[in-house]
């Protein structure tokens, strides 16, 4: 039978390798895909989705089982992303005058794309230009819940659980994100 | 009679996730407002252009991302000699910084303005939580002086003022 992730979740808390190595089969394409959609940069999205593995690793036992084991550990991955987003904004306000040598793991702009190549020429393309830089523009949490809802596919309950607001609330921040979207990418023609 | 602008049912509706119920009354919301029907037509396209967007990122390499890994957590348990688990530090260190220099600017502020205006707006609370994260309005909701330490908590708000102010009022007009 096959062990459900609240199973292997309970045994990476008892220090059980395997099954932390089946639950990063199960989820490290879409802990990275959506690390990569929040932050918009590849080696960013590798490092924070990793960070959260590595709290799965270390923190399996505060699981509690009373949501599912996926809304618990997407949680972290948006948490992580959202902090992400705002340390670097401190970063860059905060350390104006510091260069690239102070800390060469945590560059003060994201890094270009790892791979070049048909991915590199699709992003300049020019709706997603447009797109990418409105994108920009909106709250880590906004662009966390519609990344969620238009690439994962969650409802609103599901993005609600794992940003840990109501349903009203993960629906505000989407029609928010959707209606900034809509102006500035609009603007931008 | 002012009928609301169901505005944040529109993207779960486009996306099948309203109850039947919520289906019906949007749908024939939809029917008769052009405003909300715009709105529907021009997310419908931004949600597309989501989509397209999102089926272009790339897979890494997941050998070299899972030998990382393994790398990192090795590190922390300090079980390979000569690699440190710097990163881990460094954020340590950057969270330990970050807390002091909002600890320093509440201390400022509340120096520079020590009394509140009893007919000041209120922040809106949602705005705050896009932008400082639900942890940090969660610990500010326990002190009277939350309208003014949120300012200063965390500098994106100020890059978010527009979404602080009176949101749009043309909400509550007749369709
Ligand atoms: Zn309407």
């Amino acid at each position: 039978m096959v062990p459900s992730d609240e199973e292997l979740c309970r045994q990476v808390a008892e220090h059980n390798a395997a099954a932390f190595e089946t639950l990063l089969d199960r989820h490290q394409a879409r802990a990275f895909r959506i690390a990569c959609s929040i932050l918009g940069s590849e080696a960013d999205a590798r490092d924070v989705s990793q960070d959260a593995f590595i709290r799965v690793y270390e923190s399996a036992g505060k699981f509690d089982g009373r949501s599912r084991f996926s809304t618990w550990f997407y949680r972290i991955v948006v948490n992580l992303c959202i902090d992400h987003k705002r340390r670097n904004k401190w970063w860059r306000k905060m350390v104006p005058f510091s260069t690239p040598d102070d800390d060469p793991e945590t560059p003060p702009v994201d890094p270009p794309s790892l791979e070049p190549g048909p991915e590199a020429d699709a992003i300049r393309s020019d709706s997603a230009r447009r797109l990418r830089s409105a994108l920009d523009g909106l709250s880590p949490t906004q662009r966390a819940a519609v990344l969620l809802q238009t690439e994962e596919d969650l409802t609103s309950r599901e993005i609600a659980e794992i940003l840990e607001c109501s349903e009203s609330t993960a629906r505000v921040h989407i029609h928010r994100a959707l209606a900034h979207l809509k102006k500035t990418m609009r603007e931008d023609r | 009679m002012r009928e609301k602008h169901p505005q944040t049912e529109i993207a779960p509706y486009l996306r099948g996730d309203l109850s039947a119920a919520e289906r019906d009354r949007l749908a024939s919301h939809l029917a008769r407002c052009d405003r909300c029907r715009a709105d529907a037509d021009a997310y419908a396209a931004v949600l597309k252009t989501i989509a397209a967007d999102a089926a272009r990122i790339p897979a890494p390499d997941w050998r070299a991302y899972r030998a990382e890994l393994h790398r990192k957590l090795a590190a922390r348990r300090n079980l390979v000699p000569g690699v440190p688990s710097r990163s881990w530090n460094q954020r340590l260190r950057w969270a330990s910084i970050g807390t002091a220099v909002a600890a320093a600017a509440v201390l400022l502020f509340l120096t520079i303005l020590p009394h509140s205006q009893p007919g000041a707006p209120s922040v809106d609370q949602m705005a705050m939580e896009d932008a400082m994260g639900g942890a940090d309005i969660g610990l500010l909701r326990n002190y009277p002086v939350v309208e003014h330490l949120d300012l200063l908590e965390n500098y994106d708000v100020i890059e978010h003022l527009d979404e602080v102010a009176p949101t749009d009022t043309s909400d509550e007009n007749p369709s």
